[in-house]
């Protein structure tokens, strides 16, 4: 027999412990390169966008309307080397097309720019002509917001050389995204690594486990000649075998879980940040490396560390961890980016992570002292040593928790938040657009003299368009704007984050506006505050009576009374809200095909689009959720398995238990006692660590990362399920430790553990 | 004739396709519109005719046309100075001329290219421009006569007085166009014919346009004056494959004749295509046995001076460009130069060259 065949023989007497280790290395490869594969991906589709724009400016009309071909041809010929940039959403996929027109975008070069003709090539994704862009907008649902012709100019081009009624502003895709589309990705990437480390854990509990049933084996080997360390160099050769064998499916799997998890992916970066995600190029060679690293640190990080550094619970450690605390602490409260907020964090969990351990272990010790019973004395005082050896397991098993309740927090929030803004907003029962070329003043005349609206429906108006604002002294911002009228019953239920009084009475007598969280926060705007507004080149002034949430969207908008709008304002859309009451349907149908001279008008049901939005959102968040889910499972795992671990190395003590006169059933109760202590301990001591990331998350984290903020929330009832899971898990140890002392113990494994030098 | 390399070229970048342009640059033309419907584009014949003032305006039922203005022009202090200013119209799908697509929808049915160049003292300055059609920053019409592109525009400002103005980088130019003469009529009825095999184009000149005006060249004012020439040309398809390029060359004699000779270089014997306009008197469609074109000497590959002979009118022409390059360096290069007229007659011109680089 070989060597290798006698080290190989392991895994012919436990086959089950070959897949384990394999299926470990796959999943985890497939997970982590695939949310890799999706965050480099939205990353160069991130620097692409901003690499073609870099540095460029846009012409806007002075009158904050909407540009047109018409405006183009003005200022081309003018002389002005600008050219048109239009974003239309790709039907039923991910992403945009961005359609330019090439012939325009010539005199870009040599302009001092990024616009060379590479870059514009319509072969290359995003970028189509800008002929198929506006066929495949006008192809869209008329529900869907028609994009807004955009006019780039050449670096070349300043604001003196402008014709009158043109202004020139710096062109960004989003507003200002780029940084928050980056954090989003951080985000991502935090938890993408968090699974890798639960899973190197994981690895290293159950090759850690294989390793102490294999010591007699190389006992064995060692007296037949062969010299430790030829054993270890063919450990390695194992490992390394096995982790090519893995890895490589693994990220074939990666690459096709990024392909199935892109849409929603897609649709959350493009929702989110307005930011497109383009196709995908995978790589190989430096996630198989990284993961190959990961496998062969986690399995031999014994080779590496000494073993005396590996005791946790002295002094020093103390005393880091709670500088370590406060200064996270202090940092989360006062940074001033989300960089900052980020290294708050990681500060916070590694001062927790050096503390958990060393407090089970003091509290442990104290137990144990002040207990007279000699059984709870050494319950205690192996708990002890138990948060010391599974310190690594404890800490990983302990931030999941604080992950998996915050995150659960912030996207129970955001749903129920969302259901809630989603049900204001689509209060109405119906849905109209108003074709193309017809009048929506008419329409609006007709529904205003039904008596059966007037006495038991509601509707009101909306318009669409562009306008900009400014605060006194300062720069005009463009913004969406959304003119209502009348102001019905349909939009008095908003709940608004702030409002002065009764701010919908203000709205309906043209005294004010109604600002979205976005502007409120860019412009640094609360309730009162004066705005001047410029609308198709009227001027007024106007105060903010309320602010109200608009998570979907990171533009800037305002709400106006839709009779401030002056007669030169051009819609970029139109449409009507509509509960009819007792107003059928059918006789609104006509109605409205009547005055509209129409066949057939788009009469949608709210409910449809609710269930759509609800529909993407579930997608969004499909991503986080699975990501936490199989995180919290691995870390269940892991625990278990090192625990099965830690008490195999010590069933030899236990087994004490039944020599000093416990029965079979006292020694597995104690035992119970033990892991269900140890794990319930450790879940207790993750709720004030979760609840302080949930308000990171909701306060900081998220209005720097997405603009807008969340009502802060907890769920008790969430935390009874996670101390309930931990509780399972230390369940499940003591079964398997039962199973195995029932089994018989072998002789400690080597002469330190006889002499209990790990207390 | 001129132009139509660049129109060629022109049409494979639109086309968006990663399709390399031949090296010849215009030669596949000819089975690239096989290709793509050549039946919904008229195609000119010698029964086609021209008609005045419609043919000034664009013909889009015609794949390609362009509006082609050289000149002999003389600063105050006598010096020569050459200036070109040219529009290129590109179809990508021909349309009825009442058709006019929606400019919202940004319809792409044709592109226009236009070049200007100035070249004075040795010095050579070219601008390039390109717009997509129907959108409205390019485009032309027969009445009132207008050609524009952005703010390059040649506009018709009274009876027979035009106005031609261009600002480029470097240079720029506002000049007055008194348009005295009837147009000529190249070739048969204004079929002028490309090949042997019958491809060709509609092709009508106006010979004698006494020009003045300002050009700013490099930041200096020049008062200018001297006499230009005006091409206007239109065809679907007329180059053959295997041509390589083409050497033209418009000519004012001191004598008070006027010539334009072509030559379309392919494999064996070149077709060689001329008019002879006499200052008075019959004008003559010159054909291969009648006009002889041959290059005396190059310049970096470029043939700079040439001999031209119509036996039958006793002319023996040498023409020299001046020193200096003439390359106009845009998405597609060629050269454009003015020319001095030795030998049996004096006189000036202007001469243009592709597929030389």
């Amino acid at each position: 027999m070989t060597l290798f065949a006698a080290l190989f023989s392991h895994y012919r007497r436990h086959p089950l412990q070959l897949v384990a280790l394999a299926l470990m290395i796959l999943v985890a490869t497939t997970l982590w390169s695939g949310v890799r594969q999706l965050t480099e991906q939205a990353r160069a589709s991130l620097s692409q966008s901003e690499q073609v724009i870099a540095g460029r400016q846009q012409v806007l009309r002075v009158d904050g309307a909407g540009l047109t071909v018409s405006d183009f041809v003005t200022l081309r010929r003018a002389g002005l080397c600008v050219m048109p940039w239009l974003e239309v959403p790709r039907q039923g996929q991910v992403g945009v097309v961005i359609g330019v027109d090439p012939l325009a975008a010539a005199c870009f070069d040599g302009g001092g720019g990024a616009f060379d003709n590479a870059a514009l090539r319509l072969e290359s994704e995003p970028f189509v002509d800008i002929g198929e862009a506006v066929r495949l907008a006008r192809e869209s649902p008329a529900a869907e917001r028609r994009p807004s012709l955009v006019l780039i100019a050449s670096g070349n081009v300043t604001a003196g050389a402008l014709p009158g009624g043109y202004r020139l502003e710096t062109f960004a895709r989003g507003p200002e995204t780029g940084e928050l589309g980056e954090s989003f990705l951080l985000n991502l990437d935090a938890l993408g690594v968090l699974v890798l480390l639960i899973t190197a854990l994981l690895l290293r509990a159950v090759y850690r486990l294989g390793i102490v049933q294999r010591r007699e084996s190389f006992a064995l080997l060692h007296r037949f000649g062969v010299p430790p360390a030829r054993i270890d160099r063919w450990l390695i050769m194992e490992l390394l075998t096995l982790s090519a064998l893995c890895i490589l499916p693994g990220l074939w799997l990666g690459r096709e879980l990024a392909g199935l998890l892109g849409q929603g992916f897609g649709r959350s970066l493009q929702g989110l940040f307005d930011a497109p995600l383009y196709s995908i190029s995978g790589q190989w060679l430096a996630p198989a490396l990284s993961m190959m690293a990961v496998v062969l640190v986690a399995c031999l990080a014994d080779f590496l560390v000494p073993g005396g550094r590996r005791v946790v619970g002295s002094r020093g450690h103390g005393k880091l961890a709670g500088i370590l605390l406060g200064l996270g602490l202090l940092l989360a409260l006062l940074g001033p980016s989300l960089i900052w907020v980020f290294a708050a964090v990681a500060i916070v969990f590694a001062g927790a992570g050096l503390l958990i351990p060393i407090l089970i272990y003091r509290l442990a010790e104290r137990a144990a002292c002040a207990r007279a019973d000699p059984l709870v004395r050494w319950r205690y005082r192996e708990l002890a040593v138990m948060a010391r050896q599974l310190a690594l397991p404890v800490v990983a098993l302990q931030f999941t928790f604080a992950m998996v309740l915050a995150i659960q927090a912030l996207v129970t929030t955001f749903e129920d938040t969302f259901d809630r803004w989603l049900a204001q907003r689509l209060e109405a029962e119906l849905y109209v657009p108003v074709p193309e070329g017809r009048s929506g003043e008419a329409a609006a005349r007709w529904l205003a003299a039904q008596p059966e609206l007037k006495t038991s429906g509601a509707w009101h108006r909306v318009i669409r368009g562009r306008a900009g604002v400014s605060v006194p002294g300062g720069t005009q911002t463009p913004v969406d704007v959304f003119a209502l009228s009348p102001v019905s019953s349909l939009l008095t239920g908003w709940d608004l984050l702030a409002s002065g009084d009764d701010p919908w009475a203000s709205l309906a007598g043209e005294q004010a506006v109604l600002v979205n969280e976005q502007l409120a926060r860019r412009l640094g705007l609360s309730v009162g505050d004066r705005l001047e507004l410029q609308l198709a080149g009227q001027r007024s002034n106007l105060p903010v009576a309320g602010i109200y949430a608009d998570y979907g969207r990171p533009a800037g908008e305002i709400l106006i009374n839709g009779r401030l709008l002056p007669e030169q304002f051009q819609p970029e859309f139109e449409s009507f809200s509509i509960s009819p009451g007792a107003l059928s349907r059918a006789r609104l149908r006509s109605g409205l095909e009547s005055v509209w001279q129409v066949s057939d008008i788009t009469l949608r049901d709210n409910e449809e689009i609710r269930d759509l939005a609800t529909g993407v959102f579930d997608q969004t968040f499909l991503l986080t959720r699975s990501m936490t889910v199989l995180t919290l499972a691995l870390a269940g795992l892991a625990l278990l398995i090192m625990g099965w671990v830690f008490f195999t190395g010590r069933a030899w003590y236990f087994r004490l238990l039944a020599t000093w006169g416990l029965s079979r059933r006292e020694v597995a109760a104690q035992l119970t006692r033990l892991s269900v202590g140890l794990t319930g301990r450790v879940a207790l001591l993750a709720l004030p660590l979760g609840i302080w990331l949930t308000w990171v998350l909701v306060h900081r984290i998220n209005p720097l990362a997405f603009g807008w903020s969340l009502p802060m929330a907890v769920y008790p009832g969430f935390w009874v399920e996670l101390v309930g899971l931990s509780l399972l898990i230390g369940l499940g140890i003591a079964l398997l430790m039962g199973r195995q002392l029932r089994a018989g113990v072998a002789m400690p494994a080597s002469a330190t553990s006889m002499t209990g030098g790990e207390r | 004739m001129r132009g139509l390399a660049l129109i060629a070229l022109l049409t494979v970048g639109l086309s968006g396709c990663s399709e390399a342009p031949e090296p010849s640059g215009f030669a596949g033309l000819g089975e690239r519109v096989d290709k793509t419907g050549e039946q919904s584009y008229l195609q000119p014949g010698p029964a086609t005719g021209l008609a005045f003032p419609a043919d000034l305006g664009p013909h889009p039922r015609y794949r390609i046309e362009w509006w082609y203005l050289t000149a002999n022009l003389r600063t105050e202090s006598g010096q020569p100075l050459g200036l070109q200013w040219t529009q290129f119209r590109q179809a990508l799908e021909p349309r009825e001329p009442d058709a006019v697509p929606d400019p919202s929808a940004w319809p792409l049915q044709a592109a226009w290219m236009a070049h200007a160049a100035v070249s004075w003292q040795g010095e050579h300055e070219f601008a390039e421009r390109l717009a997509r059609g129907d959108v409205g920053n390019a485009g032309a019409t027969a009445r009132p006569f207008s050609v524009w592109l952005d703010h390059w525009q040649l506009d018709a400002v009274a009876d027979r007085r035009w106005r031609l103005q261009v600002t480029a980088g470097n240079f720029a130019y506002d000049l007055t166009l008194r348009v005295s003469d009837q147009p000529v009529a190249h070739g048969i009825n204004g079929f002028s014919a490309k090949s042997d095999s019958g491809q060709g184009s509609m092709y009508f000149s106006l010979v004698d346009i006494a020009i003045s005006g300002t050009v700013t060249f490099q930041g200096q004012a020049l008062e200018v004056e001297g006499r230009g020439w005006f091409d206007r040309e239109w065809s679907s398809q007329f180059l053959k494959t295997g041509q390589k390029g083409w050497d033209w060359f418009a000519l004012h004699l001191d004598s008070g004749d006027r010539l334009m000779a072509f030559r379309l270089r392919e494999e064996g014997k070149p077709f060689v295509s001329g008019t002879w306009i006499p200052a008075s008197g019959q004008i003559q469609p010159l054909t291969s046995g009648q006009l002889a074109l041959s290059v005396v000497e190059q310049r970096d590959g470029v043939p700079v001076r040439w001999q031209i002979e119509v036996p039958e009118q006793g002319v023996s022409l040498e023409l020299s460009a001046p020193a200096g390059d003439y390359m106009n360096r845009g998405l597609y290069p060629y050269w454009e130069s003015p020319v001095d007229v030795s030998g049996s007659h004096t006189g000036e011109g202007y001469m243009e060259l592709t597929g030389y680089r």
